[in-house]
């Protein structure tokens, strides 16, 4: 990818195929300040994203493969597990230090 | 909606959180192809895709309340996309901010913008449609895009359309504005512009 003085429309290219290749992070790494004021006064890059997006779901959204979606689901549930746990660790520590507070001083 | 999903969501928004989570795998079994491809439209990595839709099935199941009343597909993945979806892809790409040149506002449209004009249509209707679009296009035009979306680099598409790839960046910018405007035409018609 190269990283200086880009015209909007290489920058656009850039772009789509970073999304593409789900390297976005670089392409954001390669910009320069001079490119950055370019994508933000581009009517036209802005408006041409939007197409991008549609594209890349439309040529490679079917391509995802998910081979277990049974493992991804015990995933979302150890991170509820782990926020139901901290949630009642919170209440606890609350509940603790008003018990622990003189009389007189309770909330 | 389908059934399995009415109920599951009708679980999702109790306010017990055992319930809430027992809910959580068939909610989970029969939304994630939907949301994992509308999630790749915008991070266009596979994994990436899986660690946010994690979060956010976890945000869900700690505050469900914008689910509650949902009745249709299309309106779950609208409120999941701008209550949810939005805030995770916006983590993501804030701590790349540092190192960015890109405004947070602009960095945000890019990454997890605003719905746009077909985001909420479903992938077989946009297929059809970008289908009809390629086709009024001109045959240069429409091989440089069919060939972008078989994964082809802008190297490889100059080589077979024997120019350079200055040129294939330029013609792939001029035929991406055309096709929006096509887009806009299509909302306008189906009656979608905001």
């Amino acid at each position: 990818m190269p990283s200086t003085h880009r015209e909007i429309q290489e920058l656009l290219a850039d772009y789509a195929s970073a999304l593409r290749d789900g390297s976005l992070p670089t392409f954001l790494k390669s910009l320069t300040r001079e490119e950055a004021t370019r994508i933000h006064d581009s009517q036209d890059f802005w408006e041409a994203t939007e197409v991008v997006r549609l594209m890349n779901s439309v040529g490679f959204g079917d391509r995802l493969v998910t081979p277990d979606v049974g493992l991804f689901i015990s995933r979302v549930d150890a991170g509820i597990a782990s926020r139901m746990k901290k949630a009642r660790a919170s209440t606890r520590d609350s509940s603790r230090s008003h018990v622990n507070l003189p009389k007189g001083f309770e909330s | 909606m389908d059934k399995r999903l009415r109920n599951a969501l009708q679980q999702l928004t109790a306010s017990d959180p055992e319930s809430r989570r027992r809910a959580m795998e068939p909610f989970v079994r029969a939304t994630f192809a939907m949301f994992i491809r509308h999630l790749h439209r915008y991070l266009g990595n596979e994994v990436e895709c899986e660690d946010v839709l994690e979060d956010v099935y976890a945000d869900i199941w700690e505050s469900p309340d914008h689910l509650r009343g949902i009745e249709d597909d299309r309106r779950l993945l609208k409120t999941v996309y701008l209550y949810y979806m939005r805030k995770r892809l916006r983590e993501v790409y804030r701590r790349l901010n540092r190192r960015a040149y890109l405004s947070q506002a602009d960095l945000q449209s890019l990454m997890a913008p605003d719905l746009g004009l077909c985001d909420l249509v479903s992938q077989e209707e946009l297929k059809q449609l970008l289908h009809k679009m390629l086709g009024k296009l001109k045959a240069r035009e429409r091989r440089a895009i069919e060939l972008w979306m078989e994964g082809m680099s802008n190297r490889a598409i100059a080589n077979q359309l024997g120019t350079t790839v200055g040129a294939v960046k330029m013609l792939e910018f001029r035929t991406i504005l055309k096709l929006r405007e096509m887009l806009k035409e299509y909302s306008r018609e189906s009656g979608r512009e905001d």
